[in-house]
């Protein structure tokens, strides 16, 4: 295998063209981190591609303390969590039945729940705005999670089902004979043992459910309701004129979590992301 | 395992599935109705048929929208597929760095459509003067509007997409390079496989399902393309960059065509599964090939 690659004008080549790409995907998160510790003078003065000309906290002040971003992130932190535990608690039970119980139409089920992952959320958008109106649900945050634990179920039941068909049936059979039901079978064995799809499942809904902008931009109109992906937006507008030194420190607290995140978990986060792309 | 009673089984999905049904289901076959009727939300529905339907044939901007999208598909399938395989091939044949470029080359998939919109949006302004322009003209060129000129903003579009989301797929092709066995390609070796043979003839015909999968992916998903667009561009200048789900959004939302808007939204619907059929069809035809 070795040799079959060490040729080094080849490993030359692929260095460069790494370091080529690495600048291209790198650079834009890299300015803006650079760019919110711009003053207003480094800003008006500097050439845009120069690096700030101290470490000025101003911009991370105004958009923390002076603009709703916090309100943003605390609607956006509940939202998340409301879904990732409305995923995982009506998404396993489901997968428990669907893969170890034996009932007849436990095919016909899967079919039916992965049948969503076909369906674009844009086919939905309008009856559910209806919906939401007519029930006063929207500007609350049912009006955002309901919407993204109903689309991100059938993936989640398709990786907990993936991994639930090969535990050995032997295992819940003795758990059985010693007296347990099928509910403690599920909540005492199979769940725990489920870990790593549940984290699978939460990384990679967590970043989706972060960065949503559909039906935030939809459902939230009052401005006090809105998540931060919308929120930064309007943080835009609000300024007046644009105000890009705050605007850049928002984006990079609104990016910081997930990249926090991603830091320690690197390699869950790639896996999952990919594991819930590839559903087939 | 078997149930202790007829509709135990039952009792674990029923929640998920009255949730699935009332949240997915349901809308999208009030969509369907929807889009029989003319409707501006205020006042009374009146049904009209399949005259949202006929509406469409004649809908210009429509047909703007449509080109705009496969245009949107056709060079945003090349561009992601191609750097997403090309980065797998590389990373997994150098041994120093790989890992952290790949943690790195990830990072745009991780980060909010609107954040990476919103950088881009300031990368590219003209006044003030953004990182591009500065750039170019650094090197004498004549400053470029990228974003307001009808021959650019969608591919401009289609590129910030791509980057958004090609680290996606160097995950999945270096991950089905990896899972490659070492003895298939150590005995090509033996029998005088050279580099780029290897992958002519062995890796690339092994991951060919992961092909398919990726392209399903990257099909669907710029079928359904909508963030960037409708974010950076909002589909101008004009309709210079408006694409299938952003026209229905704006129909629906902005001009309170409900009707329409739905009729728009069942197009999407049939287009997106009709192109993953189309997919699936080559896929089982090159299956059966071997």
């Amino acid at each position: 295998m070795q040799r079959l690659t060490t040729s080094r004008v080849l490993r030359i080549v692929f260095y460069i063209i790494l370091a080529v790409i690495l600048v291209i995907q790198i650079y834009p998160i890299f300015w803006v981190l650079t760019s919110s510790f711009k003053t207003a003078d480094d800003m008006a003065f500097l050439p845009p591609y120069a690096m700030p000309t101290g470490l000025f906290w101003g911009n991370f002040e105004k958009a923390l303390f002076h603009s709703s971003l916090m309100r943003y992130f605390l609607n956006s932190v509940l939202v998340a969590v409301g879904v990732l535990a409305g995923l995982i608690v009506l998404g396993a039970p489901a997968a428990y039945a669907i893969s170890k119980i034996r009932f007849r139409q436990s095919e016909h089920l899967l079919s039916f729940f992965l049948m969503g992952m076909m369906i674009p959320i844009f086919a939905c958008l309008i009856p559910m705005f209806q919906i939401y109106n007519t029930m006063g649900l929207r500007n609350t945050y049912l009006s955002l999670i309901l919407p993204q634990a109903g689309f991100g179920l059938p993936m989640c039941i398709y990786l907990y089902t993936g991994f639930m068909k090969f535990v050995p049936n032997s295992l819940m059979e003795a758990a059985t004979m010693d007296g347990a039901t099928n509910f403690q079978v599920f909540l005492k064995i199979i769940f725990p043992m489920a870990k790593n799809s549940t984290i699978t499942i939460i990384i990679y809904n967590f970043v989706n459910i972060w960065n949503e902008f559909t039906y935030a931009n939809t459902f939230m109109t009052k401005s006090n309701m809105k998540t931060l992906p919308v929120g930064l937006n309007d943080f835009v507008g609000e300024m007046g004129r644009r105000d890009w030194g705050a605007t850049f420190a928002a984006i990079v607290l609104a990016i910081l979590p997930t990249l926090i995140i991603y830091f320690f978990l690197n390699k869950n986060v790639m896996e999952g992301m990919a594991a819930g792309a590839v559903k087939d | 395992m078997k149930p202790r009673y007829k509709w135990e089984p039952w009792l674990f999905s029923a929640p998920a599935l009255i949730v699935y049904v009332f949240i997915v289901v349901i809308p999208v076959v009030w969509s369907l109705g929807y889009s029989l009727f003319d409707w501006n939300g205020i006042t009374s529905m009146k049904f009209v048929g399949l005259n949202n339907y006929a509406r469409m044939f004649h809908d210009q901007t429509l047909g703007t929208t449509i080109l705009n999208n496969l245009l949107f598909m056709a060079i945003g399938t090349v561009f992601q597929v191609f750097s997403g395989l090309i980065m797998a091939i590389i990373l997994s044949n150098i041994t120093r760095g790989s890992n952290i470029m790949r943690v790195i080359y990830f990072i745009p998939c991780i980060v909010s459509s609107m954040a990476i919109c919103k950088i881009f949006e300031k990368l590219l302004s003209v006044q003030p003067e953004g990182v591009v322009v500065a750039v170019m003209k650094l090197f004498g060129m004549q400053p470029v509007a990228l974003l307001s000129e009808p021959r650019w903003a969608l591919l401009v579009v289609t590129l910030i997409d791509g980057y958004k989301f090609c680290g996606l797929y160097m995950v999945i092709f270096y991950s089905a390079f990896m899972s490659i066995s070492n003895d298939v390609v150590e005995a090509a070796y033996i029998d005088g496989c050279t580099w780029a043979q290897q992958y002519q003839y062995i890796k690339l015909p092994m991951i060919k399902n992961i092909f398919f999968v990726v392209l399903v992916i990257v099909i669907n998903g710029t079928l359904k393309g909508f963030d960037v667009s409708y974010i950076l561009t909002n589909g101008g200048p004009g309709n210079a960059s408006e694409l299938v789900a952003t026209y229905m959004y704006k129909t629906a939302f902005n001009s309170t065509q409900f009707g329409y808007g739905s009729a728009l939204s069942v197009f999407l619907l049939v287009e997106s599964c009709l192109a993953v059929g189309i997919v699936r069809t080559f896929q089982s035809r090159a299956g059966k090939k071997e």
